[in-house]
């Protein structure tokens, strides 16, 4: 099982989800991302896309206006 | 599968949370703060009190429902996902019905029916002028609302934008009558209305939302399978 950091800082979305699309793609079943985002947009869309795919996701406001979405790709 | 909810295992590697500084203090200033200059504008004139009590109003729910107009039209095409769309759509529906009651109301008191300056012509010009704006918010990461909206949160790059925002509505305002004569003027304005009555109007218009919103969710079925 192998993590991985996702820095989106100050990026815009959709950039950060399209950017979680393309780490999913090349990551392993059991592998784990988080994305750090500071876009409230993105805070909204990442978890959503992420839910859909079935992936586990878990959400922490790291600070005001950061947050860290952690994602497990399970299948 | 016997639990539901499983926590994801992190390595010890994340950074340790930074001590939180409480929001409320500042809150309650910025609210109070709010509150005088809506008083003393409204000793200037009542008008512009309401613009500023609605106006605040509005932004706090943009900013609490992350409600996305460039999200809304981007996201069925990356991510499959309608929801934003689906929320677009029941506000258009609020606003159809909302704005047609206020309209109505002068109508049937023989008063001039406001905000009629919005009914523009629609043709080529529109196609062209959304396909360029559309483009733009995308890159920019926000429509005009949002844009603002992410200001207010302290988000750099849509200052950014901003200030283009500002700049290219400039220029465009600058020669919008050169537009305007040549192009724009050609195509036919449409109240529907006029077309239809006052009641055709507002049930063909929610018509067409409902048939958006099945469309928008046979979308996400069809994308995403959920």
């Amino acid at each position: 099982m192998k993590e991985f950091t996702l820095d989106c800082m100050g990026e815009a979305c959709p950039l950060p989800l399209m950017k979680t699309e393309k780490q999913m793609e090349k990551m392993e079943v059991g592998d784990v991302v988080i994305v750090q985002i500071d876009h409230s947009c993105a805070m909204k869309n990442v978890p959503e896309w992420a839910r859909n795919q079935g992936y586990n996701v878990e959400i922490d406001e790291v600070d005001d206006g950061e947050w860290e979405v952690i994602i497990e790709k399970t299948k | 599968m016997s639990e539901e909810i499983k926590t994801i295992q992190r390595s010890s590697s994340r950074a340790p949370k930074k001590p939180k500084k409480s929001q409320i203090p500042m809150g309650l200033g910025v609210l109070l703060l709010m509150v005088i200059i809506g008083i003393a504008l409204s000793m200037k004139s009542s008008n512009l009190a309401m613009f500023w009590i609605f106006g605040s109003c509005f932004g706090f729910v943009l900013q609490k429902s992350r409600f996305c107009f460039t999200a809304s039209l981007r996201d069925p095409i990356i991510t499959g996902s309608t929801s934003v769309t689906k929320a677009v759509l029941i506000a258009f529906a609020i606003g159809t019905v909302g704005v047609t009651a206020i309209k109505y109301g002068y109508f049937v008191n023989g008063l001039p029916i406001p905000g009629m300056s919005y009914v523009v012509p629609v043709g080529p010009a529109t196609i062209i002028g959304g396909i360029l704006f559309g483009t733009g918010m995308v890159i920019a990461g926000g429509c005009a609302s949002g844009t603002l909206m992410r200001v207010g949160e302290g988000f750099a790059m849509n200052m950014l934008t901003l200030v283009f925002f500002v700049v290219g509505s400039l220029i465009g305002a600058n020669h919008f009558g050169f537009w305007k004569i040549n192009f724009i003027s050609h195509s036919p304005k449409v109240f529907l209305p006029d077309y239809f009555g006052w009641f055709g109007a507002v049930v063909l218009q929610l018509l067409v939302i409902v048939c958006l919103y099945i469309a928008a969710d046979k979308w996400q079925k069809k994308k995403l399978g959920a």
